[in-house]
């Protein structure tokens, strides 16, 4: 089963129906042979469908892995889990709804079931309203600035998910956990990819 | 390294107690057990023994559950201290827990604590300057504070001393107001940092910036070894490359075999003795069994840090002192000071895409201070000055993820590093102001039961004002020095944020208007010192920990040589 297919399957499926046994059933006989093989812990069904297909898009399979392939929306729920509390989770929850409703009126239906362009409209758009992320020094943000939009929030956990999994940052970012002398002048071409610690 | 002794003996009277065994404390340990003196230290925290305790210490990000998230619940727990912006999974067992022990903002005050074995020698930025002739003489020149009773000279051959045994990296500029130290070689700067240099000091002669001077070894040094450029200090190193009280000084205190070390000992008061005019011993509250417990000694070394010490001395109470001890002056308590923090300036630096460093360099820049250091360099907006720590490298993920792109491309795009960003961020001395202060509150008390601090601090005109200028001169030097989009900030941080806070009780010449003497011995109770930074009489500008090191090692020689002649 190919599984982004899957998981707009599973999705629909769980709004449609009350998860009784049958789904279970289901999702259990999903679960060994497609990428559906997680059952998400805070987000519901159609919420990881919504959350897997926006952290494929970000960050698509190249000739490196993309973000399902080191399970980015895996950790988004797990962040959204057990690191947010109420406020934050009930935030979530209300900005996929909004993000959904805004592609329904937009583009006449929820997010995931849009056809490829206007899922990139939408994306676009998103990029364009959901503010950035001022600098910061040494762990804080300088200055007063805004708090930034659901969207890039959502990316901003996804760059983190993806960079800090094992498969990136091990082997295909430049892993050296034990560097043992300063450089402070090489020719990027010498290093390649960026450092992953 | 043979086992530490924890068996305490309340029968037995010690030669030295220790209170704390933060880098303070770990110097009077090391020295007055290197002098013969039986000393027990007495920690409020848990053991961290080094290299075994330092748990995280390998941990890539992988390695953790939540990649170094905090769950809600860690983060109530360290609901003050989390907006130092510090703290993760990596590190948060070694901040103090915050909802066990309470203090009370009465103004704002971010009082950062490391409730364990070292203390928040495990935690420090590191950065290591000795103070200069201008510090120890500014309260007697414009009259703010009581003068210091010592001057440079006092404290020189003991920066050298303490300089040699920690292990301070760094280059000699023969400045006068930032004397140099016993160096082990620089770090190295970045392309862009050595670019900046040059552009900032051809267009400010008077200015230097400099790669800062650090406590991390650059080469090994009595079987420590050298920095491996990890950039996981906080979490403890394995190596032993930067100075912590862990893996130097009390190490060098147990292979004595005259130190007894006792975790879990909530010293709650000093005792005195009103007949002998001396203080006796201290009562501890154990931190796991409640249990209250007296140990005897000679002489007592306060070194719980800053604000704790004065905590412990303000519920020493006696008919002698009924404001706790040695407050005859009424100073103690008062005068509280720190660095202001995280105002500055920061910009992109174009030209160097091609370029890159490798290694995780523990350290940044330092601008010296260039204001009121003479003459021509004199203003009149404010007194004293600051100097500027800093830095280049080059970006990562939030701005990866500001970009406006997603996609196969864009993916491609952010494996290489971000563009290169450099900033420089000021810290301004503060005045000694009586009215900043702390007291004992008695309406919040800790987990033990115990009265809690209420801490009354603010920053005021002179400090704004050096604030005003750090901004104006942190943009003036990178628009000269070529960076773009250059951004002034002020984030207005209360006092705290520095984690530099001194005072409380203070040296002085005067038992009138001060707590200590010129060796650091309470006026009244010769044989109670206080060598962390509550003897603090100003604050420089310049970080403190290496001044704390100088006055413990030259206190506890002091204390030796007058136990010898039963002066005390």
């Amino acid at each position: 089963m190919d599984r982004r297919k899957a998981l707009k399957f599973t999705g629909s499926m769980a709004a449609a129906a009350v998860a009784g046994p049958s789904l279970l059933t289901l999702l259990q006989s999903c679960k060994n042979e497609s990428r559906v093989d997680w059952q998400p812990q805070f987000l519901t069904m159609d919420e990881a469908a919504f959350v897997s297909k926006i952290v494929d898009m970000i960050l698509p399979r190249t000739e490196t892995p993309g973000a399902l392939d080191v399970k980015v929306d895996i950790f988004i729920d797990k962040v959204y889990t057990y690191l947010y509390d109420t406020n934050g989770q009930n935030n979530v929850q209300k900005e996929i709804a909004k993000f959904n409703d805004d592609c329904r009126n937009n583009y006449g239906d929820a997010f995931v079931s849009l056809s490829e362009s206007d899922q990139i409209k939408a994306l676009q758009k998103a990029e364009e309203n959901s503010g950035q992320f001022g600098s910061s020094v040494w762990g804080t943000a300088i200055g007063n600035p805004e708090p930034v939009g659901f969207y890039r929030s959502l990316k901003s956990t996804a760059l983190w998910g993806y960079f800090t999994s094992e498969q990136i940052g091990k082997n295909v970012l430049n892993y050296d956990p034990i560097p043992g002398a300063y450089h402070g002048c090489l020719n990027l071409d010498e290093v390649g990819n960026k450092w992953s610690l | 390294m043979p086992n530490f002794n924890i068996d305490a003996d309340s029968k037995y009277t010690y030669d030295a107690i220790v209170i704390g065994s933060g880098i303070s404390g770990g110097w009077a340990a090391k020295e007055l057990c290197e002098k013969g003196l039986k000393t027990l230290v007495l920690e409020r925290g848990p053991m961290v023994e080094h290299p075994k305790d330092y748990t995280t210490a390998n941990l890539d990000p992988w390695d953790m559950e939540l990649r170094g998230g905090l769950t809600p619940k860690e983060q109530k727990k360290h609901y003050k201290a989390i907006r130092s912006g510090f703290i993760g999974k990596d590190t948060e067992h070694f901040f103090a827990n915050d909802e066990e022990n309470p203090y009370t903002e009465v103004k704002p005050f971010l009082w950062i604590r490391g409730h364990q074995m070292g203390g928040r020698s495990l935690l420090w930025g590191k950065q290591t300057y000795r103070w200069s002739e201008m510090d120890f003489e500014a309260n007697a020149k414009d009259g703010h504070g009581v003068d210091w009773p010592i001057r440079y000279k006092d404290l020189e051959p003991w920066y050298t001393y303490v300089e040699k045994f920690a292990g301070i990296s760094g280059e000699a500029l023969g400045l006068p107001q930032l004397p140099d130290s016993h160096f082990l070689p620089p770090m190295e700067m970045n392309c862009v940092e050595k670019e900046v240099k040059k552009r900032i000091e051809s267009n400010f002669p008077r200015r230097n910036m400099i790669i800062g001077r650090v406590a991390h070894l650059t080469q090994p040094l009595n079987g420590r070894g050298q920095c491996q450029y990890r950039n996981r200090c906080s979490r403890g190193c394995p190596y032993g490359a930067y100075f912590s009280s862990n893996a130097v000084t009390l190490p060098a205190a147990n292979a004595t075999g005259n130190l007894t070390f006792r975790p879990y000992s909530i010293v709650q008061s000093i005792l005195y003795d009103e007949g002998k005019g001396k203080a006796s011993g201290v009562r501890i509250i154990d931190a796991e069994t409640n249990e209250a417990i007296e140990y005897k000694a000679k002489i007592i070394f306060c070194n719980a840090s800053t604000l704790s010490t004065t905590q412990i001395l303000l519920n020493s109470t006696s008919n002698r002192f009924p404001n706790g001890m040695g407050n005859d002056s009424e100073e103690l308590g008062h005068n509280l000071m720190d660095h202001t923090y995280r105002v500055g300036a920061l910009g992109k630096v174009e030209g160097f895409d091609d370029k890159y460093y490798s290694g995780r360099r523990p350290n940044g820049i330092y601008i010296p201070r260039y204001w009121n250091i003479d003459e021509s360099s004199k203003t009149d907006k404010f007194l004293r000055g600051f100097g500027y720590q800093g830095g280049g490298y080059r970006m990562g993920n939030s701005e990866a993820a500001n970009r406006k792109e997603f996609g196969g491309n864009y993916k491609d795009s952010i494996m290489k590093p971000g563009p290169w960003e450099f900033f420089i961020t000021g810290f301004a001395e503060c005045l000694p102001y009586h009215d900043n202060k702390v007291y004992l509150n008695k309406e919040v008390t800790d987990k033990w039961g115990q009265p809690t601090l209420s801490i009354d601090c603010e920053y005021k005109e002179n400090e704004l004002a050096q604030n005003k200028q750090i901004q104006e001169d942190a943009v003036e030097m990178l628009e000269k020095a070529g960076v773009k989009d250059v951004v002034g900030f002020d984030n207005e941080h209360e006092p705290g944020y520095g984690v530099h806070e001194m005072g409380t009780a203070r040296m002085g010449r005067d038992p009138k208007t001060s707590v200590l003497n010129g060796t650091n011995q309470i006026h009244s109770v010769k044989n109670v010192f206080v060598t962390d930074g509550a003897c603090m009489t100003s604050n420089s500008c310049v970080n403190p920990s290496l001044t704390y090191m100088a006055l413990t090692a030259r206190a506890a020689n002091h204390a030796v040589e007058e136990l010898k002649k039963f002066n005390i």
